[in-house]
């Protein structure tokens, strides 16, 4: 299912941050958000994420969303594989998980509580999370803050493999470190 | 020689607890009157002539028994009607006035009402429940609005089950406050338990062997008593605290 978005605006205080904007992401799509910072990135996000209203606007619903957040939101005190089995969980997933976390850090770090990681492991645990829960649609608000160029293009490629056909939309101001992944930009 | 660092700390609470019973000794020695102020050694004799008596262990048992259900009643209620409050706001209003008046009323005033209102039999038991209540209902819900409301909004994004949220975000948030209020409440259901119990005189109780040893003039017996009342609250709290460590 496509999403629509039409007509939103939206203001914070009295700066005008969206002002009837329209927006269509087709079902499978590949897309990268750029704006100037503070330019209601975040805010479209949470928007589609349902967690913010916009004074007005009307969006297509019933998808199943998963996301990285702005900030990691991670479980205090758990290991990686914890983080990931909080969201699709059951013990019998533990082993598959491992498997599928393994690939994107190194695997002392899969039982360690994320405490002890670094930033960018943190924030990798936070991207696989959100392509190893079940959903239509996988919002990332700048996945690959703190990353180095080489992991952020490692991180890429294990995005690709794994968002299944699923729609994506990413947000970053690192236009040009993805030129060579095919995603369609919006710029807002 | 120096000790061993790992035990210095056993080392110097010996110390410690040699340094304050001497105080004790000259305080008595200083009064010399041992119907007035015993002293540590008069009340080991005490104790140990309580120690194999039946009625030491029943009034050891029928306290510890009321004060354990009183603080087990007040932090499951505690715990449901902070729940409750946390919810729902209309509760909390609605739970204010109550929780401020079990706060501010003095615990004699409870005792005597609950004298007149039930009888001596159970009155440890209410009386530890109300002291201990509103601090299990304060901490409950002051937990509860400490957990990370993003990672609620992560939750809800990814439609994560409501037990497990519950478990997971909940409760790492709820357990540190938990635990601190237990600690003080601890103390403070058997002070107030005992209160009640030296006012009510219940049959086999430590507050009725206290009141006794005060009829009695017997005040070696009191401090045996007291020293009881001590150790058992220190193991009490030591349990429960050990059983909250279990759950997080």
């Amino acid at each position: 299912m496509d999403i629509q978005i039409v007509g939103l605006s939206h203001r914070f205080g009295d700066k005008v941050i969206f002002q009837d904007f329209s927006l269509c992401l087709r079902e499978g799509g590949l897309y990268g958000l750029t704006a100037p910072s503070g330019r209601g990135k975040t805010t479209l996000l949470r928007i589609l994420l349902g967690l913010q209203k916009p004074d007005s606007a009307e969006i297509s619903g019933g998808l199943r969303y998963s996301a990285v957040f702005q900030r990691d939101c991670l479980l205090p005190g758990q290991t990686p594989v914890e983080q990931l089995l909080y969201v699709r969980g059951g013990k019998r997933n533990r082993r598959e998980c491992r498997e599928f976390l393994a690939e994107l850090l190194p695997g002392d770090s899969l039982e360690q509580p994320v405490e002890e990681l670094s930033g960018g492991m943190q924030r990798r645990t936070a991207i696989a999370r959100a392509l190893w829960a079940e959903s239509d649609c996988v919002l990332m608000d700048e996945p690959f803050i703190g990353l180095d160029p080489e992991t952020l293009r490692h991180t890429m490629d294990f995005i690709l493999a794994h968002r299944r056909s699923r729609t994506l939309l990413l947000s970053t101001h690192q236009k040009e470190l993805l030129q060579d992944y095919g995603l369609e930009w919006i710029t807002i | 020689m120096k000790p061993a660092k790992s035990t210095k700390p056993l080392y110097r609470g010996l110390l410690v607890a040699l340094f304050w019973i001497g105080v004790w000794q000259a305080a008595s020695m200083l009064v010399g009157k041992p119907v007035l102020f015993a002293s540590p050694l008069d009340t080991l004799k005490a104790l140990l002539a309580l120690v194999p008596r039946g009625d030491y262990w029943l009034a050891v048992a029928g306290s510890l028994g009321r004060i354990a259900l009183g603080f087990g009643l007040a932090l499951l209620l505690g715990l449901l009607t902070g729940v409750a409050a946390y919810r729902s706001s209309l509760m909390k209003t609605l739970l204010s006035p109550l929780l401020t008046l079990m706060k501010t009323v003095p615990v004699a005033s409870f005792i005597i009402l609950v004298l007149v209102w039930f009888g001596s039999k159970q009155l440890a038991v209410i009386v530890a429940l109300l002291v201990v209540f509103p601090q299990i209902y304060f901490s409950t819900l002051s937990g509860l609005s400490s957990r990370d409301s993003e990672l609620l909004e992560l939750s809800r994004v990814f439609r994560v089950p409501a037990r497990r949220v519950a478990w997971q975000v909940y409760r790492p948030a709820l357990m540190p406050y938990l635990k601190g209020a237990c600690a003080s409440a601890l103390g403070m259901s058997w002070k107030a338990g005992i209160a009640a119990e030296v006012i009510g005189t219940p049959l086999h109780s430590i507050g009725e062997q206290m009141y006794l040893s005060k009829v009695y003039m017997a005040t070696a017996e009191l401090f045996a008593w007291t020293l009881t009342v001590i150790l058992l609250s220190l193991l009490f709290e030591k349990a429960v605290l050990w059983l909250m460590g279990r759950v997080g």
